[in-house]
């Protein structure tokens, strides 16, 4: 039991998000009354079930958390997020709006209630909307990068929604830049993390501007040895960089260094997919693709 | 001979052991409940806490946008940074970020007349007082009754620097320095007793004694809550500091971390000799400090490996490059 309590408090301190070993883990401290003995820590372990909960569908279970919270701390904005929650997974989501909208009217800078709002309007259907809320709510919080990210990824799904005619060429390249934009702000906030540089490189490659994606995919590799997307990444801008014209612009990459920057990727993806982790047909497929490009 | 029998006199002095049970366990005692008290009041004192501004909150955070630029902008291509940079510093010169975006550049009025200003002062100051009044009253009390005891003595030897701190308010040359006066009993429960307070009210408590410090050191008006507050206790004209930050921006230049990435990637598995990043630092220090071109992090190795014309059409590129950065500054 006192595992499960520290295992618990682990994952709160690095908020990764876990819900199945976060229920199999608390449910029987919560249904067994043990969570009590936690003293000052059980209500933060209720929440963090009661969110756990409601994320695998065990109704139920962060039905009781909430309840329990509720009797401790009747009208805390932060459980009365958490019921909000809770009619949005049964699906009232209107009247979790209204909750949130009680929340905020109360106390403007609630980021809790705020950020739910915004996910609310997406599950209702209505991205522009979320995608205006979010807006704001980042002009606020400026520096929340996973607001950033959220809001990169909205701008993304829009263009894989809506079917890109001739005439909407012009809003699609609009929409990937705003994407860049909100990619931009993230690897500001966080410029270790080789993901977000990855991610940042594919919308420049979806942009069309090769030159910056081909750097990007190479800051991914220096970041993260042998990450494979990234070398992949690599190994498409060289190839449609080789095949252009040689650019004029004096900061391009010149002709040698594509060469070399290539011949490294294609060794490199040679040389994973070679190490014997690889099934077979992988192997085969992925060479023979490298070779071809 | 003579010094043996100091020493003799020394360890034969005895307590009372009344002393033990009417002062130095009573000094312990009142220290505890009055810590433990004054947590209490402390937590029914300080009530609801004050509701954030959502305005005030944005005014911090767009601060924070000019010095995240300033310190990270290196990982953005050029024409992102040089956007933000248009932007932000365009918004710190209008105030845009500002609670109150008309009004920022004018004086404020009366500060005693705001009064979210005199609130948190008063907030402070009963702070304040719930920090020191205790303490000034035990510290009285013991002087008062108890001044010139000697109330312990302690098991371990000490060398003679510890004397002013165990023995104040005795001002005896030749006693040993382990016996504890009583206004130095006082102290060390003062500082002390932070563990026991610990484990009677759990940790975060307000009978902090390390706390009384800091207050009387900055008789903090709330300082410390309060970001726009100054070290002073008075408000600060935000427009100043959004100008400030703007200048500093203005005078970032932007120097892309990612302009040799290619080459450091070949470097790092082994392709190229590590020497030649060095090279390109030299390179580059030497064209920055003749001024004449600002040549791109690759010139030297594009210079190197390319034909003459396309070198030369870098050079020019570059010093292009670095005029117009040059009257950017002069603008």
């Amino acid at each position: 039991m006192v595992n499960a309590a520290k295992v618990l408090q682990d994952l709160r301190a690095s908020a990764e998000r876990k819900p199945d070993v976060v229920v199999r883990l608390g449910k029987p401290l919560v249904e067994s009354g043990a969570v009590k003995k936690l003293d000052a820590d059980a209500w933060l372990v209720y929440e963090q079930v009661a969110i756990a909960a409601l994320e695998v569908g065990d109704d139920t279970l962060a039905h009781r958390c909430i309840e329990a919270l509720e009797a401790k701390f009747p009208g805390s904005a932060r459980v009365r997020r958490l019921q909000g929650m809770q009619l949005e997974a049964v699906g009232r989501l209107e009247d979790a709006g209204e909750i949130y909208k009680a929340i905020l009217r109360e106390d403007e800078t609630n980021v809790l209630a705020a950020k739910r709002q915004v996910m609310l309007l997406r599950t209702m259907g209505l991205p522009a909307e979320a995608i205006g809320a979010l807006v704001k709510y980042l002009d606020i919080n400026y520096t929340d990068f996973e607001g950033w990210l959220q809001l990169a990824d909205f701008y993304l799904e829009e263009l894989m929604n809506t079917f890109v005619f001739l005439d909407q060429l012009l809003a699609a390249f609009l929409r990937y830049a705003q994407a860049a934009f909100c990619m931009e702000e993230v690897i500001m906030l966080q410029p270790q993390n080789h993901v977000f540089h990855l991610k940042y490189a594919e919308i420049l490659y979806s942009q069309d501007s090769i030159g910056l994606a081909l750097k990007q995919f190479c800051r991914v590799v220096e970041l993260c040895k042998d990450h494979v997307r990234g070398l992949y990444g690599i190994k498409l801008c060289t190839s449609r960089l080789l095949k252009a014209a040689p650019s004029r612009n004096p900061a391009a990459t010149s002709q040698e260094d594509l060469k070399a920057i290539d011949l490294l990727a294609t060794e490199r993806l040679l040389a994973v997919y070679g190490s014997g982790n690889a099934a077979a047909s992988v192997k085969t497929t992925s060479a023979k693709w490298i070779e071809s490009a | 001979m003579g010094a043996w029998t100091v020493i003799q006199e020394r360890q034969a002095m005895l307590l009372d052991p009344a002393i033990r049970d009417w002062v130095l366990l009573p000094i312990m005692v009142v220290m505890i409940l009055v810590g433990v008290v004054r947590h209490h009041i402390t937590v029914l004192l300080n009530g609801t806490p004050k509701k954030a501004d959502l305005k005030s909150a944005r005014e911090t955070k767009g601060l924070q946008r000019g010095a995240v630029l300033r310190a990270y902008g290196s990982h953005l291509p050029e024409h992102a940074f040089e956007a933000r940079k248009a932007y932000i510093t365009d918004a710190f010169e209008k105030g845009t970020y500002l609670k109150d975006p008309k009004g920022g550049n004018k004086p404020k009025g009366n500060v005693m007349q705001d009064p979210a200003y005199v609130e948190g002062m008063m907030d402070g100051m009963k702070k304040n007082m719930m920090n020191i009044v205790p303490q000034t009253v035990i510290m009285g009390w013991i002087n008062f009754f108890f001044s010139g005891f000697v109330l312990i003595k302690l098991p371990f030897p000490l060398t003679i620097r510890f004397k002013s701190m165990l023995q104040r308010g005795i001002e005896t040359q030749d006693m040993d320095v382990t016996w504890v006066s009583s206004l130095s009993w006082y102290f060390l429960n003062l500082f002390g007793l932070q563990s026991v307070f610990t484990l009677l009210l759990g940790s975060g408590h307000a009978a902090d004694a390390m706390r009384d410090m800091q207050a009387m050191s900055t008789m903090g008006m709330g300082a410390a809550t309060n970001p726009q507050m100054g070290p002073t206790g008075q408000p600060q004209d935000m427009h100043k500091i959004f100008l400030s930050e703007k200048e500093n921006i203005e005078l970032t230049e932007h120097e892309w971390g990612l302009e040799n990435v290619e080459i450091r990637l070949l470097v790092k598995y082994g392709k190229l000799p590590r020497s030649i990043l060095e090279d390109q630092k030299k390179a580059k220090a030497v064209g920055n400090a003749s001024s004449s071109s600002s040549s791109s992090a690759a010139s030297s190795h594009v210079a190197s490996s390319t034909s003459p014309s396309q070198a030369t059409m870098a050079a020019a590129a570059a010093a292009a490059s670095a005029s117009k950065k040059k009257g950017r500054r002069q603008a």
